[in-house]
């Protein structure tokens, strides 16, 4: 899903006459957190299997990575869009914050995700998922909104996901609009995105 | 602009929340959600985000309707209020996280504005006998019932906002405006029962038709009124300078002065004028005279930023700023500081003017609660200009009543011309001559005994007086002349004169003083006088005052074949209309007056 906005993004960057090249202007604070949390990720990915405590303290592992990541966000701020992926990820970590570290999957809008993925869900083998039961807290920000066709996935969802792509996609716009231009060619069609914009 | 609720608005705003709220208590709006539903009504509340922002905009500018209304009563039709009541939350919630820039209170009270209109449209939709789930075509009468009531509650409580909070909705004011918002509702409220159908059919792709198809309509408008915005900033905009030209500043100075005089706020007018522009452009020549005219315009506008103020150039190298909310004490703080930071900037060839920097003389007026039109105002500042530059320019000057008085040679200069005026009279209507001798008379008299008056005041009094009826000069002779009562047509054509008179003397710049007095002398305290039917403090002072004068002395004058008053009848009749016809104060000043100064002559022997 997260892949998905990001590509519509920056096909509808270009087609409003961004560019690429403002992808690389991009100044973020706190930057080096980015690959420490990935890492992290793999590291509990791998071991959590072979250690025994890895694999209880998961969860509250996550939900670590989770506020390194608001904190991260919450630094960059003033950049148009980050805010509301601040908002995206701060809705998805409340709900799995509520109910023990792990996001909330209702049962229903997952039937098409196969037999086998309900069963290990139902059964609690995610280490990042649940089923939504009636003990579930606040179920309405869980994982319930089901993308089928005409969508060219299937997947569940938050709204905070859903967010989280509105804000990336913003953010994406403003890099690749705000890019430096260069000819005269250009000249024109700014013109035409300033009246669109306004 | 800064904005502060008053209280009213206060109890207002808190009144139509609680109602609200208390809705959404009553309805139990948020429990009864399934996870479907909640799906259901995210995608709803995103929809109408997207409305919202991509709303239809049509010009001329400031009028847009968007369709959120649509998706709430299709909701509302298929799903009940709960569905409906819920996604506006979202909704809202959401834009004041993101408009930021907008009060919270606005937004309050747009949450609250349509909660009462779903809440009314829904209760009469049921009233009507409404079926919840299902469009039925065999009977649509509880549909129109509710888009109606829906309408009308946002109407009444757009009025009772603009009401509240003392601000001026110009749509409400007029029909025309009315009648296009009426088409831009039924627009939503058709869309409304189309989206209905469209989602009953198919809930998810039917929305999503339905918002691509309003997000193209909505960008194709706003490509319109970005062209429409274009021509008219070309129409309304001074071509070198980028500021709003002459035509267009005289037009909103008429709104905002009608405005501001409606709520009583205060409204300041402030002309400028470059200091020795014209030796300025004789020594750098016109192009350098032209750059410095954009710079200056370029200064103005920065020092705008931000106020709610209107500037213009008003001629060659005169601006007009135009402040609304503001007194003429915070102007002239204002464009003093201005006017010493104009002086600290440097432009090329300045050195060559008298004061070796830019600068700038400034005349400033206030609306006063007896100006009856914007052009006195224009009129004053004007006065105040020529003030400021006759103190050797470079300064600001407020418009003052005693900075103005003629001396005493343009004074006799100003009477023999009015009195050549009057002299027309001589061969037309002998009456009428006389009549404005004795009323300049009294009028001369009684405005030295008047201490409240300013010198200039009593000069525009005497000389007012002399020419207040010139007018009549296009009243034809059968009419002024005629016996016995006026037939109503007659009637009509006298009454006009006081419009005539203004047409005639406003032809000369430096009479502008008199318009007042010549326009308004036949207005009445209660207001119903002509031509305006002006009432009480809104006519001009020194207008009440020559309606006295000039009454009285129509009721004394001798005429053959008809009844006089006698001098104490006569003041006995303006004691009785005294807080009717004529001002109470002035009336028992002039009642003193004339006892003082006539009645012992009257009661002198005469030789009848």
């Amino acid at each position: 899903m997260v892949y998905d906005g990001i590509v519509l993004s920056l096909l509808i960057g270009w087609f409003r006459g961004g560019s690429l090249k403002g992808l690389a202007h991009m100044k973020l604070r706190g930057g080096w957190l980015f690959p420490l949390l990935l890492a992290l990720q793999f590291v509990i990915f791998f071991l959590q299997e072979k250690v025994a405590w890895i694999a209880k303290m998961s969860n509250v592992i996550f939900l670590l990575v989770y506020i390194t990541g608001l904190v991260f966000l919450w630094l960059n701020r003033h950049q148009p869009g980050l805010p509301v992926i601040f908002a995206g990820v701060l809705l998805n970590f409340i709900v799995m914050a509520a109910n023990g570290g792990r996001m909330p999957v209702s049962v229903e809008a997952a039937q098409f995700l196969g037999r086998e993925y309900i069963e290990a869900l139902k059964a609690g083998l995610y280490a990042k998922h649940q089923a939504i039961t009636s003990d579930t807290l606040l179920p309405f920000l869980g994982d319930i909104i089901p993308l089928s066709p005409p969508y060219p996935r299937q997947q569940v969802i938050s709204i905070g996901d859903v967010v989280m792509n509105v804000g990336a996609f913003l953010f994406i716009q403003h890099l690749m609009l705000s890019a430096p231009r260069h000819g005269k060619g250009n000249a024109g069609e700014e013109k035409v995105t300033a009246s669109v914009n306004q | 602009m800064t904005f502060t609720v008053k209280w009213q608005g206060k109890i207002y705003l808190s009144f139509i929340t609680l109602i609200a709220l208390s809705i959404f208590w009553v309805e139990d709006v948020f429990v009864n959600h399934s996870l479907k539903d909640w799906v259901f009504v995210y995608i709803l509340s995103a929809a109408v985000l997207l409305l919202s922002y991509f709303s239809i905009h049509l010009p001329p500018k400031g009028n847009s309707f968007s369709m959120d209304s649509a998706i709430y009563l299709a909701v509302m039709f298929l799903y009940g209020i709960h569905m409906a009541l819920s996604i506006l939350f979202i909704s809202i919630l959401v834009e004041f996280l993101y408009k930021r820039k907008m009060e919270w209170w606005k937004h309050l009270s747009n949450f609250s504005m349509y909660s009462l209109m779903i809440a009314g449209s829904y209760y009469s939709f049921l009233f009507f006998g409404g079926d919840i789930g299902k469009i039925r075509t065999d009977n649509l009468f509880p549909y129109v019932a509710s888009l109606l009531i829906y309408f009308l509650v946002n109407i009444a409580l757009i009025f009772a906002f603009f009401f509240f909070l003392g601000r001026v909705y110009r749509g409400a004011f007029n029909l025309g405006v009315l009648l296009e918002s009426v088409v831009g509702y039924l627009v939503t409220l058709i869309l409304s029962l189309v989206l209905a159908i469209l989602l009953a059919e198919e809930r998810y792709f039917g929305l999503f038709l339905f918002t691509i198809l309003v997000i193209i309509l909505s960008f194709v408008f706003r490509k319109f009124l970005y062209l429409y915005q274009l021509v008219s900033n070309r129409a309304n905009k001074d071509h070198l300078t980028g500021l709003y030209n002459h035509g267009f500043f005289k037009e909103t100075l008429k709104e905002q002065f009608a405005d501001c005089k409606r709520l009583k706020q205060p409204l300041t007018l402030a002309l400028l004028d470059l200091d020795d522009f014209k030796k300025y452009n004789d020594r750098n020549g016109h192009l350098q005279g032209d750059r410095l005219l954009m710079f200056f315009g370029k200064l103005l506008q920065k020092a705008v930023e931000g106020t709610n103020f209107t500037i213009a150039r008003y001629g060659g190298e005169e601006f007009a700023i135009l402040m609304p909310n503001t007194t003429k004490e915070d102007a002239y703080v204002f464009l003093n500081r201005l006017r010493k930071q104009v002086n600290d900037t440097y432009f090329d060839g300045v050195e060559h003017i008298p004061y070796r920097c830019l600068s700038f003389s400034c005349g400033i007026a206030e609306m006063e609660k007896d100006m009856y039109e914007s052009d006195e105002l224009i009129h004053r500042a004007d006065q105040a200009l020529y003030y400021a530059k006759a103190q050797g320019k470079n300064n600001v000057q407020l418009y003052d009543q005693h900075n103005i008085s003629l001396n005493e040679i343009q004074f006799k200069q100003d009477l023999e011309a009015l009195e050549q005026q009057v002299k027309f009279f001589l061969s037309k209507d002998v009456y009428t001559y006389r009549h404005s001798k004795r009323v300049f008379k009294y009028a001369l008299e009684f405005g030295s005994r008047l201490d409240e008056l300013t010198n200039h005041e009593r000069q525009t009094l005497s000389l007012g007086a002399l020419i207040h009826d010139i007018g009549k000069i296009e009243v034809p002779r059968d009419i002024l002349n005629k016996q016995g009562k006026l037939e109503k047509h007659e009637w009509e054509i006298i009454k006009k004169h006081v419009t005539w008179g203004r047409e005639i003397i406003a032809e000369e710049k430096r009479f502008d003083d008199l318009l007042p007095l010549i326009e308004l002398h036949h207005e009445r305290y209660d207001g119903k006088g002509y031509p305006y039917g002006l009432k009480g403090e809104e006519i001009p002072k020194l207008a009440r005052i020559l309606c006295i004068i000039d009454s009285f002395d129509a009721m004394t004058t001798e005429r053959p074949y008809q009844p006089t008053k006698t001098f104490d009848e006569a003041l006995k009749e303006i004691e009785r209309c005294a807080g009717t016809q004529f001002d109470p104060v002035y009336a028992a000043k002039f009642i003193a007056f004339v006892r003082e100064r006539y009645l012992p002559l009257v009661k002198m022997p005469q030789w009848d």
